[in-house]
C-alpha cells in the first residue's frame, strides 16, 4: 500500500513537472524567444555566479584548513617523518599558489569576458612564445620537487646498516590481527613460515633454528626505544595487508610469500607525545592499510615509545620463544 | 519525420574494402599486448620465485616444423589464387588446414610429454613455470582455432570456387592472421626455451 | 501487401533499435546503458555514505536496497566492501569508459570526420551486446550467495582469489571476472574500430591537423585502450586459473581458515604490476575523452579557436606516452625496489608538464572570448577547475617519499574522484547538453542545465574536498567505519558533512534524468546548427539517416576552430562569428589559425 501511494506519488510530481516545463516553454516561445538559447540575462547571472563560486570555493577550503587544521596528524615521531613533512610543505607552497591563481584566472576570465553582442571575440589561435613558457615553469618546479623527493625517498628506503645499534622486529599480519617478533639477544630472528605455524606457534617460527630459541613473541602491543633505529621485517599470512604508523610517516604493505621492510628512528616518546597533542589517552599505532576482508576497519596494534632503559625493563619481561 | 532516401547506398561495401585489413591488424596489435602482458608475467615470476626447470617436449619441435610448413603452403596457396590457377590454389589451402590440425595434434602430444616428465598443470604439485608452459601454450592454440575456422571457411569458399585474383579479401585476411600465429608460435617456442 | 509491410516495419524496429549497425543508434545505447549503470553506482556510493556518516545507525534506505545485506537497516562490514568494489567497478568501467567512449566516439567519429559510418558496423554492434552483456552479468553478481566481489576494484589477490578470506571472493567474484573479460571483448572491438574508422576514412580535406581535438582524444584513448586491455585480460586470466584451477602465479605460502593452502611460488606483487599496466592508461582512458569533448566545447562557447591546437595535440600525445611507464607509482609502498620506485617518481611527475599546458591552453581560450555559459559550457569550466583541484594533489601522490604516509588514505580518495571522476562525469555531462540536439533532435532544458550544475558542482567539492583532511589525519580508506579507533573520533563530523552533500547530489543528478528524458521525448525540436559550430557533425541533417550526408559527403578546407576570424578591417569574414569547416578558404586566408 505504501509502495503504491509512493509509485503514485512520484508519477504525479513527474507529470506535473512535465506540465510546467511544458507551459513554460510554450509561454516563453509566445513571447517570440528561440527558448534553447541562452538568453543575455540568464548569460550574465551565470558570469555573475562564475565569481561567486570561486569566492565560495576559496572560503570553503579556509574554513576546512581553519576547522580541521588541528586534527591533522601531528608533528612526526621519527628522524625521517621531519624531512617528508618538510617536502610535503614545500610541495604545498607550489601547488597552494597554482591551485589558486589558476582558479582565479580561470573564473575571472569567465565572468569577464561573458557574451556581448556588442563585442568580437579575439582571434588568437597560439602563441608559440606563451606555450613555450607554460611548459618550461613547471618543468623547472617539477625538476625541484623531483631531485628533492627522490633523494628523501633514496634515505628513507634504505635499510638500517646491520652493524649499528638497532632494533630488529618482525610484525606479521594475518586476518585480522597483528603479531611481532623481536630478534633478542642474538639480533638475528629464526626462521619461520606458514608450514610450521601449529597451535601456539601462530607466527610459524621453526623451532629446530637455533636463532628462533631467544626471539621474543609479542601480540597487542609493541614497544620502541626512543632514538634507536628500529628495522621492521613484514610479512603476511593470508592475504596482501599494509602496516601503516601514520604518526611515523612510515607504511609498508605486507605481503604473503614476500618479506618486505621497512626502517624509522623514533624521536618523541609516548608521554612526550601525550603533551604535544595535549591527549592524555594518546597513543601511538600501527593500522592495516589494504583492504584485507569484513574486519579490516579495525585491526590494530599500539606501539608505545620509551626511553632505552623502560624499553629494554619492558623487553626483559618477555618470554623467549623457546620457554613457550 | 521526413524520409530523406540515399542515393549512394552500397557504402557499406566499399568502406569494408578499406578497412577490413587495418581493422585485422589492429587485432593483431591487442593480441601482440596479451602475450606481452604474459611473457612480462613469466620474466616476473621467474625473478621472484624458485624456478623449476623444465625438459622441453620433443613435440614442440614437431609442432614447429608444421605450423612453419602451413604457412608456406597458405602462402603458396594465396599465390596460386593471384594467378588465378585455382586448382593448384585448392590444394595448398587443404594441405595448410590438415598441417594446422596437425600442429594442434602435436601440441597435445606435448602436453602429455611434459605431463609424463611430472610437469603438472595445477596443484600441490605444480610450480609457476609448468604451470606458465601450459597457460601459454594453451592460449596458443586457442587463437589457432580461431585461425582453423577461418581457414575451414576458406577452403570450403575455395572449393566452390569463390575466390579468384579479384576476389581475395576473406583468403587475405586468414592468411595475414595465420602467418601472425606462425610468427607468435615461433617467438613462444623459442621464449619457452629461454625459460626453461 | 499490407502483410508483408507490417512484417517489414517489425523487422525495421529490430534491426534499427534493437540491432543497429547505425553508429548514432549504438551511440545512444552506450548511453543509455552506461548512464543506467553510473546511476546504480552512485546509490551504492549514497548508501556507503550513510554507513560513513552515520556509522551502525539504522536507515530506511539501506534496508530498502540492500535487503538481506543489512540487517535492521544497517549494512554487515563485508557487504560495505562488496559496495564500495562495485561501485568503483561500475563507476570507472561501465559509466567512464564505456558509457563515456561507447557514447561519444561512436556518435561524433563517423560525423565530425565526414564518414558515412564505422569501419565495421557489425563489430560495432557486437562492442556494444558484449558491453550489454557484461553489464547484466555484473548487475546479477550483486545477487549470488556470497554477495558480490568485495576485494576493492583493484582485486588484488590473494583477497580476491580465496572465498575462505571473504565471501564475495566466492561466486561473485568469478561473475566479477567473467563481466570484466566480456567487457574488455567490447571495449577492443571498440578501440579497433575508433582506430581504423579515424585512420582510413576521413572525408576529403580532412587531415589529421584539420581533426577536432575530440577526435584525437577519441584516437589516443583507443590507442591506449588496445594496448592495455589485453594486459588485464591475461592478468584476469591467471587470477581465474589461480582460483578455479589451482595454479600459483599469484599465490604463495599462505595460511588462511586453520590450512596451509597448497599453492606455493606465486607472487601477489605480480598481479599488480600487470593489474596497473592496464590500471593507469585506464585513468587517461576515462580523462581523455572528457578532455576532447571539452575543448570542442570551450571553444565554441568562447567563440573563439581554441589556444595553441598542436600544443593540445601534443600533450594529448605526451599524457598518454607517459601514462603507460608510470603504473608504479600505485606500488611504491609494496616493497618494490627503491631505485624502480625513483624511476615512477620521476616518470609520474612528468604528466605534470602536459596537464598543466592544457590547463593553461583552456583558461587562455577563454580570455578575450565572447563565452555564451550553455549548460555544456558551465560542465567544460567545472572539468577544468576539477582537472586542476584534483590535479595539484598528484604533485603530492606521485611523489614516493611523500606517498609512504598517505598511501591508501582518503587523500587518494578525494585526488582520484576530483581529478579524474568528476572531470570525466563533468566531460560526460557537456558533451550531453552540447550533442543532445545531435543525438535526439531535440533540445534539453536551460534553466533545468543550470541547476544541476551548480548543485553538482558545489555538492561534489563538498565531498570529496574534505576527504584530504581525513586523508592527512591518517584515515585509511575502506574502512566500514572509523569509530573503532580513538585516533580518529573527531572524524565523524568530516564524514556527516561529506554524506550531506553525497546525497544533496545524488538527488540533483535527478534533475538531469529528468531533463534527459523530458527533452528527448517532448523538448523543443532544434534546428541543425544550435550552437553556430565550426565541426562537420552540424553540416548533417537533424534527422538521423543511414550514411550521415544525404548525397555526397562535404569537404573540409579548413580546422575546426575558426570562431570570429576577422579580415584586415576588423569585419566577421563570413558576416558571422563563425566559419564552418566545409566553406572553402578565402584568397587570402591561411588555415589552422594562422
Amino acid at each position: 500500500m505504501v509502495a503504491l501511494v509512493a509509485i503514485v506519488a512520484v508519477l504525479l510530481i513527474v507529470i506535473s513537472a512535465v506540465q510546467t516545463l511544458k507551459i513554460a516553454e510554450l509561454w516563453a516561445i509566445n513571447k517570440g524567444k528561440v527558448i534553447y538559447e541562452v538568453t543575455q540575462k540568464q548569460n550574465k547571472v551565470q558570469a555573475l555566479l562564475m565569481l561567486v563560486f570561486l569566492v565560495a570555493y576559496f572560503a570553503f577550503f579556509a574554513w576546512q584548513v581553519w576547522k580541521w587544521g588541528d586534527l591533522m596528524l601531528p608533528v612526526s615521531a621519527s628522524e625521517h617523518g621531519v624531512v617528508t613533512d618538510r617536502l610535503l610543505n614545500i610541495t604545498y607552497a607550489f601547488i597552494i599558489p597554482v591551485f589558486v591563481i589558476t582558479h582565479i584566472f580561470l573564473f575571472w576570465f569567465a565572468y569577464k569576458y561573458a557574451y556581448n553582442p556588442n563585442r568580437k571575440a579575439t582571434f588568437f589561435s597560439h602563441s608559440n612564445k606563451l606555450e613555450l613558457v607554460w611548459t618550461i615553469i613547471p618543468s623547472i618546479a617539477l625538476t625541484v620537487l623531483i631531485l628533492f623527493g627522490l633523494s628523501s625517498w633514496n634515505e628513507i628506503m634504505t635499510p638500517v646498516d646491520s652493524e649499528k645499534e638497532h632494533v630488529l622486529i618482525e610484525v606479521q599480519a594475518q586476518q585480522f590481527s597483528w603479531s611481532a617478533r623481536y630478534a633478542g639477544a642474538d639480533g638475528k630472528l629464526g626462521r619461520a613460515g606458514v608450514e610450521f605455524i601449529e597451535g601456539v606457534n601462530a607466527m610459524g617460527v621453526d623451532i629446530k633454528d637455533k636463532n628462533s630459541k631467544d626471539d621474543k613473541i609479542v601480540r597487542g602491543e609493541i614497544h620502541l626505544p626512543v632514538g634507536i633505529p628500529v628495522q621492521f621485517v613484514f610479512r603476511s599470512i593470508d592475504v596482501i595487508h599494509s602496516a601503516y604508523m601514520p604518526h611515523f610517516r612510515a607504511q609498508m604493505n605486507c605481503v604473503p610469500g614476500v618479506k618486505t621492510q621497512f626502517n624509522f628512528v623514533p624521536t618523541i616518546t609516548t608521554e612526550e607525545m601525550k603533551k604535544i597533542t595535549n591527549n592524555e589517552d594518546f597513543n601511538y599505532i600501527l593500522l592495516c592499510n589494504k583492504i584485507c576482508g569484513a574486519a579490516h576497519y579495525n585491526m590494530q596494534m599500539d606501539i608505545i615509545v620509551e626511553s632505552k632503559e623502560d624499553y629494554e625493563k619492558w623487553l626483559a619481561e618477555q618470554k623467549q620463544f623457546a620457554e613457550n | 519525420m521526413t524520409t530523406i532516401v540515399l542515393e549512394n547506398n552500397d557504402y557499406k561495401k566499399e568502406i569494408k574494402q578499406k578497412t577490413a585489413k587495418p581493422l585485422l591488424w589492429i587485432g593483431l596489435v591487442s593480441i601482440v599486448m596479451f602475450f606481452a602482458g604474459l611473457t612480462s608475467a613469466v620474466i616476473v615470476s621467474k625473478g621472484t620465485a624458485v624456478w623449476e626447470s623444465i625438459q622441453i617436449p620433443s613435440a614442440f619441435a614437431i609442432s614447429t616444423v608444421f605450423i612453419l610448413l602451413s604457412s608456406l603452403t597458405f602462402y603458396l596457396g594465396e599465390n596460386s589464387l593471384k594467378n588465378n590457377n585455382i586448382a593448384r590454389a585448392k590444394i595448398f589451402i587443404l594441405a595448410t588446414l590438415i598441417l594446422g590440425l596437425l600442429f594442434s595434434i602435436t601440441q597435445y602430444l606435448a602436453w602429455t610429454e611434459l605431463y609424463k616428465n611430472g610437469v603438472v598443470w595445477a596443484g600441490s604439485e605444480s610450480s609457476a613455470a609448468g604451470s606458465y608452459f601450459y597457460a601459454l601454450t594453451a592460449l596458443h592454440l586457442l587463437h589457432l582455432l580461431g585461425g582453423l575456422i577461418s581457414l575451414l571457411v576458406v577452403s570450403f569458399k575455395s572449393m566452390k570456387e569463390r575466390y579468384n585474383e579479384e576476389n581475395l579479401l576473406g583468403v587475405q585476411l586468414s592468411s595475414t592472421y595465420w602467418h601472425f600465429l606462425t610468427a607468435l608460435w615461433v617467438y613462444l617456442y623459442l621464449f619457452l626455451i629461454f625459460i626453461a | 501487401m499490407s502483410a508483408t509491410h507490417h512484417h517489414h516495419e517489425e523487422q525495421d524496429f529490430l534491426f534499427k533499435y534493437i540491432f543497429s549497425q547505425d553508429h548514432k543508434m549504438i551511440s545512444k545505447q552506450f548511453l543509455i546503458t552506461g548512464f543506467l549503470m553510473g546511476f546504480i553506482g552512485m546509490v551504492m556510493s549514497t548508501l556507503f555514505r550513510l554507513q560513513l556518516g552515520f556509522p551502525g545507525e539504522s536507515f530506511w534506505a539501506i534496508d530498502f536496497f540492500l535487503g538481506s545485506w543489512a540487517e535492521n537497516g544497517v549494512m554487515a562490514p563485508d557487504k560495505y566492501l562488496a559496495l564500495v568494489t562495485m561501485h568503483g567497478t561500475i563507476m570507472v568501467f561501465f559509466l567512464l569508459t564505456a558509457g563515456l567512449s561507447g557514447t561519444f566516439s561512436n556518435l561524433l567519429i563517423p560525423l565530425q570526420i565526414g564518414a558515412r559510418d564505422m569501419a565495421s558496423g557489425f563489430l560495432n554492434m557486437l562492442s556494444y551486446w558484449f558491453f550489454f552483456v557484461s553489464s547484466v552479468i555484473m548487475l546479477i553478481s550483486l545477487g549470488v550467495e556470497g554477495g558480490a566481489a568485495s576485494a576493492g576494484w583493484t582485486i588484488y589477490p590473494p583477497l580476491s582469489a580465496l572465498p575462505q578470506a571473504i565471501p564475495g571472493s566466492g561466486l561473485g567474484m568469478t561473475l566479477w571476472l567473467v563481466a570484466m573479460a566480456i567487457f574488455i571483448a567490447s571495449s577492443l572491438l571498440g578501440s579497433l574500430n575508433y582506430i581504423v574508422t579515424i585512420l582510413n576514412l576521413r572525408t576529403k580535406g580532412m587531415t589529421m591537423t584539420r581533426l577536432p581535438l575530440t577526435i584525437w582524444a577519441f584516437l589516443v584513448t583507443a590507442i591506449l585502450g588496445v594496448l592495455s586491455f589485453p594486459v588485464l585480460l591475461s592478468a584476469a586470466l591467471l587470477l581465474i586459473f589461480d582460483r578455479s584451477f589451482g595454479t600459483s602465479f599469484y599465490l604463495s605460502d599462505i595460511y588462511i581458515g586453520g590450512q596451509v593452502l597448497e599453492h606455493s611460488g606465486g607472487s601477489p606483487i605480480l598481479f599488480e604490476h600487470l593489474f596497473w599496466f592496464l590500471g593507469h592508461p585506464e585513468v587517461y582512458i576515462v580523462l581523455l575523452p572528457a578532455l576532447g569533448i571539452t575543448s570542442e566545447i570551450v571553444s565554441t562557447m568562447s567563440r573563439k579557436p581554441i589556444f595553441g591546437y598542436r600544443a593540445m595535440v601534443t600533450s594529448i600525445l605526451a599524457i598518454a606516452f607517459l601514462s603507460v611507464i608510470v603504473w608504479g607509482h600505485h606500488m611504491f609502498v609494496t616493497g618494490m625496489n627503491p631505485f624502480l620506485g625513483a624511476v615512477f617518481t620521476f616518470t609520474t611527475l612528468l604528466i605534470a608538464i602536459p596537464s598543466a599546458v592544457k590547463v593553461f591552453n583552456y583558461i587562455t581560450t577563454l580570455w578575450k572570448g565572447n563565452i555564451i555559459f550553455s549548460p555544456a559550457m558551465l560542465f567544460s569550466i567545472g572539468l577544468v577547475s576539477t582537472f586542476i583541484s584534483g590535479g595539484v594533489t598528484g604533485l603530492i601522490l606521485g611523489d614516493s617519499a611523500l606517498d609512504i604516509n598517505i598511501h591508501d588514505t582518503y587523500f587518494v580518495v578525494g585526488h582520484f574522484h576530483i581529478v579524474m571522476g568528476l572531470s570525466a562525469i563533468f566531460g560526460m555531462f557537456a558533451g550531453v547538453y552540447h550533442w543532445f540536439p545531435k543525438m535526439f533532435g531535440r533540445m534539453m532544458n536551460n534553466t533545468l542545465g543550470f541547476f544541476h550544475f551548480w548543485i553538482t558542482i558545489v555538492c561534489a567539492y563538498g565531498v570529496f574536498f574534505p576527504m584530504h583532511f581525513l586523508g592527512l589525519a591518517g584515515v585509511p580508506r575502506r574502512y566500514y567505519t572509523n569509530s573503532e579507533f580513538p585516533l580518529f573520533e573527531n572524524m565523524i563530523d568530516i564524514n556527516e558533512l561529506v554524506t550531506w552533500f553525497a546525497i544533496v547530489a545524488a538527488f540533483a543528478q535527478l534533475l538531469f534524468v529528468f531533463n534527459f528524458f523530458y527533452s528527448a521525448l517532448r523538448g523543443p525540436r532544434s534546428s541543425q546548427n544550435p550552437w553556430r559550430a565550426n565541426s562537420l557533425e552540424w553540416t548533417a541533417p537533424v534527422e538521423h539517416i543511414h550514411g550521415n550526408w544525404p548525397g555526397e559527403i562535404p569537404e573540409v578546407h579548413r580546422w575546426a576552430y575558426d570562431y570570429s576570424k576577422v579580415d584586415e578591417n576588423g569585419e566577421y569574414i563570413s558576416g558571422e562569428d563563425f566559419i564552418s569547416q566545409v566553406v572553402p578558404l578565402g584568397p587570402n586566408e591561411k588555415d589552422g589559425g594562422h
